[in-house]
């Protein structure tokens, strides 16, 4: 069977490291990257079966990751992080289709029964 | 009194005068109507005498009864004249006179009768009656040119004060219209000084308690808007100042929330993958908590550091002096970035009121962000100048960088508000304005990407602040 693969934007380099950590001994694939323009990059080349993405980031940000993924891919679900919550942002993701919305600090075991439901698992 | 008053008195001044003047003149004409018909049977009068006379040679030289009936005649007629203008006569030369007259009148008569019944013409008795018709004609030949003198006398009288009435009606009108106009003009130009105040934002309080009339209305009336203004951009400073703790709070959060949320994630990672880590994992897992734990100190610390109210020690101080001071600071960085400096400094600038140490961390601040965003090299322009009309000085600090683009540019001042990645805080331009508007000065902003940013500073005289005397400034 093969690993369901998972894509981290943030621009802090320990949000990537701590959820490939974590969800590779879950067995998933983890690639992490630290800003949106290198993360789009990479999704020309690969499809990923979720998206995490943090929402504020300098150059491209969430919202604009989760914009061209639905474009590229509108299978694929993304999930928002964000370190202050902002209502409009909520809904202008929403709008767009975001899966879910996590405020920081985030829960792992949260997040991961996102992802777990963004794939169809649960 | 309100102007509305004093038109309404000067009109009436002058109605009063033009009536005054009317009934003068009317009094004059009727005097002169007057005159002229007593003239006229002054006139009669002497006419009869002139024909008494002309009788009275007739009957002389051919003895003609007829005569001596005619010269009766004439007698009778200036007798009942003279009764009727009795009184004009006594009132134009006197009662003595007139019955001076009525004497001589008297005489003649006699004088006629008695040679009418003698029938004797000889010279005494003509000799006499010559003498008595004479005084007659002289008499009244004398009342003519008398009354004919007066009557010159008030035409002349009359011209001379209706000449001068005119003058004074003119000098009057004139200088009560110049006395209103002046009183308007100097209120106009009040209102004029007091609206231009407050359209560069000065709220001057009216000490005087303006005048009782229209332009006092006026002046009052801008007045109170004045206050109203001023109350309403204190108002709007104040939900500005509420909006910026707004800001700062949301800005604060998301900064903490970074490192909060790294933690949180190092931690739950740690116990998650616990049993697979070793020993050297495990210090490095707690030794990025501390660094992240480090990370809210500084932020901390910096957010301690700008919100502590500091003391602020105002003293007189000179621009160009102060502007001086800060180069030397950052002379450094301007070699190491290749960057040239161009001062145009304005000479005999007018002291300003400040705290050197809180406006030298401003220019810093400016300079710094002027070389940072010219890192290819380039120049740096530092002005100095005094805006008389504000009684302000102004400091230009420009470069030659990358610019801000406009949508940014509304965001400068704003707390963590940073277009400086990683390497900026977000805090100067905010802190810097808050100095500037300490200072009761501004700060403004011009940018277009590519050509460069320029930060305007105004900061009041000391004399503006009252805090310097003439001669100290």
């Amino acid at each position: 069977m093969t690993k369901h693969s998972i894509m981290f934007i943030d621009d802090e380099k320990i949000v990537g490291d701590m959820a490939k950590l974590s969800f590779e001994q879950d067995g998933y694939e983890v690639e992490t990257f630290l800003d949106g323009e290198s993360a789009l990059e990479r999704l020309q080349e690969k499809r990923f079966d979720v998206v995490v993405t943090d929402m504020k980031m300098k150059g491209i940000d969430g919202l604009e990751v989760l914009r061209t993924v639905k474009k590229l891919y509108p299978g694929i679900k993304v999930i928002m992080i964000t370190a202050f919550a902002n209502l409009d942002v909520a809904i202008e993701a929403l709008r767009d289709d975001v899966h879910d919305f996590f405020p920081k600090p985030v829960k792992i075991k949260e997040l991961k029964a996102s992802v777990k439901r963004a794939l169809g698992e649960a | 009194m309100k102007i509305q008053h004093k038109i309404y008195l000067s009109n009436a001044v002058h109605i009063l005068l033009i009536v005054l003047i009317g009934i003068f003149a009317l009094q004059n004409l009727n005097e002169i109507l007057t005159k002229f018909r007593f003239t006229v049977i002054a006139e009669g009068l002497n006419a009869n005498f002139l024909e008494m006379r002309l009788a009275e040679k007739n009957y002389f030289l051919y003895g003609d009864d007829t005569a001596l009936d005619n010269i009766r005649g004439r007698i009778n007629q200036t007798s009942d004249t003279l009764l009727q203008v009795r009184r004009d006569i006594t009132r134009a030369v006197g009662a003595e006179k007139y019955s001076e007259l009525q004497d001589n009148l008297h005489v003649y008569t006699q004088l006629i009768e008695s040679i009418s019944t003698a029938r004797h013409r000889d010279a005494a008795a003509q000799k006499k009656l010559r003498e008595a018709g004479q005084k007659l004609k002289t008499f009244s030949e004398n009342i003519t040119t008398l009354e004919s003198d007066r009557i010159e006398a008030i035409i002349v009288r009359s011209k001379n004060i209706l000449l001068y009435s005119f003058w004074a009606v003119v000098l009057f009108a004139f200088l009560f219209s110049n006395l209103i106009v002046r009183n308007i003009g100097k209120s106009l130009r009040k209102v004029v000084d007091l609206t231009r105040a407050i359209s560069k934002g000065n709220y001057p309080k009216i000490e005087e308690k303006p005048s009782n009339d229209e332009m006092g209305a006026v002046i009052s009336a801008i007045s109170v808007m004045a206050d109203e203004l001023h109350n309403r951009e204190k108002e709007l400073v104040q939900s500005k100042r509420l909006a910026s703790i707004g800001i700062l709070v949301a800005g604060v959060a998301h900064e903490l929330n970074n490192p909060l949320n790294n933690i949180s994630m190092l931690a739950q990672t740690y116990a998650e993958v616990y049993d697979g880590l070793g020993k050297e994992d495990r210090i490095g897992f707690m030794e990025r908590v501390d660094e992240e734990v480090e990370r809210l100190r500084v932020i901390i610390h910096n957010l301690l550091d700008y919100a502590k109210p500091k003391e602020q020690h105002l003293a007189k101080a000179t621009t160009n002096q102060v502007i001086q001071k800060i180069l030397a600071l950052v002379q450094n960085m301007l070699d190491i970035s290749n960057i040239k400096i161009k001062l145009v400094l304005a000479e005999d600038l007018p002291y300003i009121y400040i705290d050197e140490h809180q406006i030298q961390q401003v220019l810093v601040n400016m300079a710094t962000n002027a070389i940072q965003a010219m890192d290819k090299g380039g120049e740096l322009y530092i002005g100095s100048r005094y805006l008389p009309d504000n009684d302000e000085i102004e400091i230009e600090i420009g470069d030659k960088g990358k610019g801000i683009a406009p949508e940014f540019l509304d965001h400068i001042f704003d707390p963590f508000f940073t277009t400086k990645g990683d390497s900026g805080t977000g805090l100067g331009l905010w802190v810097s304005y808050g100095i500037i508007k300490n200072h009761q000065g501004n700060i403004r902003v011009t940018s277009q990407i590519g050509i460069g940013t320029t930060f305007i500073i105004t900061l009041p005289s000391c004399k503006k602040l009252k805090r310097c005397t003439d001669d100290e400034a």
